[in-house]
């Protein structure tokens, strides 16, 4: 029988309860939040979470005010990715509350584990339309991996403890809590005994047959490729990665998530796969006669037309901790449920050491023959400022992308071997993500340096946090790649959709170095070459928040790309020399 | 309309055993209609474990990889455990009302007798009668009972069982 329980519900001790008798609701759950270990939210006060809002100074937890509750999600998002800790935002009712939707969504696609705790109208009024009212749990159910209305003030703490343990376990994701106003007054019951809370099992450990089978046909194969997803860096498992691609002679490929998973530069790196990945991978994946997939999902972006994708593969491989993944899209003849550094591990004493020469060659013979190339038209191109930006980054710098061309220039470009610092929305695809998203990158990284690259269409969606961030005394640094349109739409008007520019061209756009500079940060703009290091120097070297905009070629496109309902093997290469 | 499962293309057969909390079927639906399934019928009851439900879906995974359904049910929270029983034969049964509002017609005891219908209630007006079986049965009832002047009817969705391997492998909860 086919009994699905990988994700079965279990209970286990939780920890002993410390409830005061005179906590009410609110105050347990802030105390919930500082016994998981959170120490930053991001939040907006309204009128029903205020007693939340009443008792938060009596507890060690930063509060950073947003300007909107959808930078609060995205600060939480950023927060998690780049400390691998589960980000907390805070929303009223009604509006505040829905406002966290995009967040949320942007969260879960990517598998971060967020918590949004909402304020909900008292318990009594619920369902009779009352101000401020919203069916926030219906309307989460898509985007959340679970979701709670709290009942009783005496469920806090075990409902606390259980949203933490289902957002960062198995595939991490998105929880809600929504907390009507009347528990988070109400007195809590005295000091229970012993709390406890759900846990959901993780996924078995997969047999050994089934590692070496994926060993048989890695040793068996002569082209063998690997691509990387995200899973892989939140699993840790980069080293191990590369050890096994070293050890198997296996070029790797990434995922726009898994950007960073695999050094670059490395004579097995093959970037970016996919819609608008490197010419050299699609042919790698075209050609490949085992096809490893970890920690990834083969949605359309990777795969472009299913029957294009990796067409002479005998064997693929696919590496999930969700069952659900598997034989989604991609049939994989051998499909392992696991995490992917357990895995991985165990493919790595699995396999014998290869090396596998010819292949190599063919690989790197179409690395030369389609290279990475832009236009040198005399205007500023935006892989010249990505270059200027990449050569002066450190050690532990991160990098938050937004979306759009800004997003794959900055990928396509991506140079690094360190992993988990480069950050960007991948599966919704958020415009508008980069700046809040870098903030809370940079409140959970205070000793780093953080860098948002967007697009000016993304920026003004979420512009507003520029003053969250100076509030805040977080010094992230936005780079403005401007080419006063909507690039990706209008490369796709172009290429796709008859040539027509309809409604992509920013007729309007401020002057971002002078609304910097009235948010309190520092501001620039850039168009000459010769402007770009000093800019560049200039802002990173101000203590503070910092926007440069680069007036790049609004020409400007990404290449390669596969034409939309094509195969990865019929990318276009950029039309210029 | 008929009774008897729908055989649509993709039809799967799930069991699902939830926590019975607040909202689970809102879950269970919406988890089945994002995925762009459709939910063929549903039908809810108690199972032999305190505070869970149990669910038996019909569901047209149209599009989609046919194990999927069964998948994504089993990565929400609430649910204990999902098994896609289309391939275990499984044993089904069905409960029908059928309201009957000439009792003198002629040849319905006999029609009743024949399918093992009972009556529940019997008036100079109506004669309810109720029936269970496996759906096969019920729909064969109505199309005979239609001929006896039927004048309203309801029937349940079919619960089941798998008739190969027995029941679901039970799941220990280990409490704190």
């Amino acid at each position: 029988m086919a009994s699905l329980a990988a994700f079965r519900s279990e209970f286990e001790p939780g920890p002993e309860l410390e409830v005061l008798p005179s906590q009410c609701g609110a105050q347990a759950l802030l105390a919930a939040l500082v016994r998981e270990g959170v120490d930053t939210v991001f939040g907006i006060p309204g009128g029903a979470n205020l007693p939340i809002y009443q008792h938060l100074p009596d507890f060690p937890i930063r509060h950073i005010l947003v300007r909107h509750e959808q930078g609060a999600a995205h600060m939480a998002d950023g927060y998690a990715r780049a400390s691998g800790r589960v980000g907390v935002c805070l929303a009223t009712s009604g509006p505040g509350a829905l406002n966290l939707i995009t967040g949320l969504a942007t969260a879960h696609f990517d598998s971060v584990p967020v918590v949004a705790i909402t304020g909900q109208v008292a318990a009594p009024t619920i369902g009779t339309d009352a101000f401020q009212e919203s069916d926030v749990i219906g309307s989460c159910l898509s985007v959340t991996k679970h979701s709670y209305q709290v009942q009783h003030a005496d469920d806090l703490e075990e409902i606390v403890a259980e949203a933490f343990h289902v957002a960062r376990t198995g595939r991490p994701g998105a929880v809600l809590i929504d907390i009507p106003k009347d528990v988070q007054q109400a007195l809590v019951g005295l000091k229970r005994p012993l709390g406890r809370h759900r846990v959901h099992r993780a996924p078995t450990e997969p047999p050994d047959r089934q590692i070496a089978a994926a060993a048989a046909h890695l040793g068996a194969a002569r082209r063998p490729v690997i691509l990387a997803g995200r899973g892989v860096a939140i699993a840790g498992a980069e080293e191990v990665l590369r050890r096994l691609a070293e050890t198997v002679d296996a070029p790797v490929g990434t995922t726009l998530l898994g950007t960073g998973v695999f050094p670059s530069p490395h004579p097995l790196g093959l970037g970016l796969v996919g819609f608008m990945g490197t010419g050299y991978c699609n042919l790698a994946v075209s050609e490949c006669d085992c096809l490893v997939m970890v920690g990834m999902r083969a949605d359309d972006r990777v795969t472009c037309r299913l029957d294009g994708f990796a067409p002479r593969a005998e064997h693929i491989i696919h590496i999930n901790i969700d069952p659900a993944e598997l034989g989604k899209t991609v049939d994989a003849d051998c499909q392992i449920v696991g995490d992917a550094r357990e895995v991985l591990e165990r493919l790595c004493v699995a396999v014998r050491p290869q090396a596998r020469p010819e292949w190599r060659r063919q690989v790197d013979g179409w690395r030369e023959r389609h290279p990475l190339r832009h236009p040198r038209n005399g205007r500023l191109q935006p892989q010249e400022v990505l270059s200027a930006y990449y050569s002066r980054r450190r050690r532990g710098d991160i990098t938050v992308a937004d979306v759009g061309l800004n997003q794959m220039w900055a990928a396509m470009s991506w140079t690094g071997g360190e992993p988990g610092i480069f950050l960007n929305s991948g599966g919704q695809g958020t415009m508008g993500f980069a700046l809040p998203a870098a903030v809370g990158a940079q409140a959970a990284n205070p000793d780093r340096r953080v860098f948002a690259v967007c697009g000016e269409g993304g920026l003004v969606m979420t512009l507003q946090e520029l003053a969250t961030a100076v509030e805040a005394q977080l010094p992230v640094k936005v780079l403005i790649l401007d080419n006063r349109q909507l690039g990706m739409v209008r490369q796709f008007q172009d290429d796709f959709y008859g040539g027509v520019r309809s409604q992509v061209d920013h007729l309007v756009t401020p002057d971002f170095s002078m609304l910097a500079r009235a948010f309190g940060c520092f501001g620039a703009v850039v168009e000459r070459h010769d402007e770009v290091g000093p800019a560049l120097d200039a802002a990173i070297a101000h203590p503070g928040p910092a926007v440069v905009d680069f007036r790049i070629d609004p020409e400007a496109g990404i290449f390669p790309i596969v034409p939309l309902g094509g195969a990865l093997s019929e990318f276009v290469e950029c039309p210029y020399p | 309309m008929t009774l008897a499962p729908p055989q649509a293309s993709g039809a799967r057969l799930i069991s699902v055993r939830v926590e019975d909390r607040p909202g689970v079927l809102q879950r269970v639906t919406n988890c089945l209609s994002r995925r762009g399934h459709r939910l063929l019928s549903c039908a809810v009851g108690e199972g032999s474990r305190q505070g869970e439900l149990c669910l038996w879906l019909r569901v047209d995974t149209g599009r989609q990889p046919p194990a999927q359904a069964a998948l994504q049910l089993a990565k929400l929270i609430d649910v204990v455990e999902v098994a896609d029983l289309t391939e275990e034969a499984p044993s089904e049964w069905a409960v029908g009302l059928f309201d009957f509002p000439d009792p003198r017609a002629k040849g319905l005891e006999r029609e009743l007798e024949r399918f093992g219908a009972q009556v529940v209630e019997r008036s100079a007006e109506r004669l309810l009668a109720a029936l269970s079986g496996p759906p096969q049965l019920l729909e064969a009832a109505r199309k005979a009972f239609t001929s006896m002047r039927l004048r309203d009817w309801v029937c349940s969705r079919p619960i089941a069982l798998a008739t190969t391997g027995g029941r679901h492998e039970p799941i220990t909860q280990e409490e704190g």
